[in-house]
């Protein structure tokens, strides 16, 4: 009688446990599955996987969609990233925005809106963070996915003591092995994030892209932040590019890729293909170690009380300095990213005119006065040959 | 190595799913702890490892 009695016990618990399990797995499992619209503007020539060029992560949740738009006029080529670390939105907003509304006169523009697909598919452990945001548009809301720095570990793992970077053979941190950031130029034998990097060079490569930018966010303490990361090659148009915002829109930093720090995209992109390979960082207090709640607000608007006092301490590195009456919003970063980016362009155009690409999409003042959701399209209206989920 | 980090990957799945079953078996049969306690931090353990078996998490 007693052990029927520990028996039901035991199994009534195990069904509460089952549910919370159901609970919580059903929230993993939606934000592993979410698909994001996207209505390409009519300059789009057509969409593929990045495993056209890599078998070697075909099938797999590092495989993402490529968006082209060729002009059709010989120009210079440009491929752009956002999401390489899916815990910085902005980057990937950029490249929607770009997506739905770019105009190409001259050259072709590859986008690809999440670099790192695997990592969008979950959230960062233990930072207890919202796993979307809203932004409000013309048509009404919509949901956007917030991911992690890394690669799902269900889709790399185990991680190993160490991570040896090939070809140096640099030491990193661990986790920097499921790091887009952290295994390039890749190899089509290797993790499946230094397959994902093996496939981001082969498409550099095969399509001889004059231009590479990787768009990121950092966290004000980073002295990274507001930055253009240029390696050696484009150091010039991006110190002008620079001068040129920071006289003009917005204070911009420049940096010379250093070389002894191996794996990151401004290094081995430039070393290992001929292209000019640039990363830009924008303020992203979300991702502050010392800010407050880490809310779909903060996210949106980038104010926070912590940070304010450490700007006050002198502590923070973003330019212009931190003011928590403005924060950091959403559209100002998008802005940054997408004025950085042509302003990059412009240069290039002017430094080689072989390369010279003719490119409209929102900018930076477009982005201050309508704001970031104002230029997404409706997928509810749009036409189905131009709407796509990523 | 591709055969083999894949291999090394999914053992650890199966691995996952092993203490899982390991987990649920000490809930039902166990000869120490016998408390009520204890039978909830042993039902509760198995949801890490259940939703990883399942590639859930």
């Amino acid at each position: 009688m007693k052990n029927n009695h520990y028996k039901t016990r035991k199994i009534i618990i195990l069904a509460i446990v089952l549910v919370l399990a159901f609970l919580g797995g059903r929230e993993f499992y939606e934000i592993r599955h979410f698909k994001q619209s996207i209505v390409v503007s009519d300059a789009f020539t057509e969409r593929f996987m990045l495993s056209d060029y890599s078998d070697s992560i075909k099938g797999t949740w590092a495989d993402t969609p490529v968006y082209l738009y060729d002009s059709g006029e010989p120009g210079g080529s440009m491929l752009w990233l956002g999401g390489t670390h899916p815990y910085e939105p902005a980057t990937m907003l950029a490249a929607y925005i770009a997506a739905e509304n770019i105009k190409v006169k001259k050259g072709k523009v590859y986008i690809i809106p999440a670099a790192n697909y695997s990592a969008m598919t979950m959230g960062i452990l233990g930072n207890a963070y919202p796993n979307y945001y809203t932004l409000e548009t013309q048509w009404g809301s919509k949901k956007m996915r917030i991911g992690a720095r890394n690669a799902n570990p269900l889709d790399q793992w185990p991680d190993p003591f160490t991570y040896v970077h090939y070809p140096s053979t640099q030491n990193l941190a661990y986790q920097d092995i499921r790091n887009l950031n952290r295994t390039y130029p890749g190899r089509p034998n290797g993790s499946l994030t230094e397959r994902l990097s093996y496939a981001i060079m082969e498409l550099i490569r095969q399509e001889n892209i004059d231009l590479y930018v990787d768009m990121h966010e950092a966290s004000l303490m980073y002295p990274v932040v507001s930055t253009y990361v240029a390696h050696d090659r484009s150091l010039d148009i991006c110190m002008m590019a620079s001068m040129t915002l920071s006289a003009e829109q917005f204070p911009m930093k420049c940096e010379a890729s250093p070389k002894s720090l191996r794996g990151l995209s401004h290094r081995e992109v430039g070393d290992f293909s001929d292209t000019l390979a640039v990363l830009m960082e924008t303020p992203e207090p979300f991702i502050d170690r010392v800010a407050g709640r880490i809310t779909e607000e903060l996210m949106l608007t980038g104010k926070d009380e912590f940070l304010q006092t450490a700007s006050e301490a002198g502590l923070l590195y973003a330019q212009p300095e931190y003011d928590i009456e403005f924060g950091s919003p959403m559209e100002y970063r998008v802005g940054r990213h997408l004025s950085s980016t042509m302003e990059v362009i412009k240069w290039m155009s002017d430094f080689f005119p072989e390369k010279e690409m003719i490119l409209e999409f929102p900018l930076y003042e477009d982005l201050m006065e309508k704001g970031a959701g104002y230029f997404l399209q409706d997928p509810a209206k749009a036409d189905k040959d131009k709407l796509f989920y990523n | 190595m591709l055969f083999l980090t894949e291999l090394i990957h999914q053992i650890y799945f199966i691995l996952a799913a092993i203490f899982a079953i390991l987990l649920l078996r000490g809930l039902f049969k166990r000869g120490t702890r016998k408390t009520f306690i204890y039978d909830i931090v042993y039902a509760y353990s198995i949801i890490p490892f259940l939703l990883r078996a399942l590639h859930i998490k």
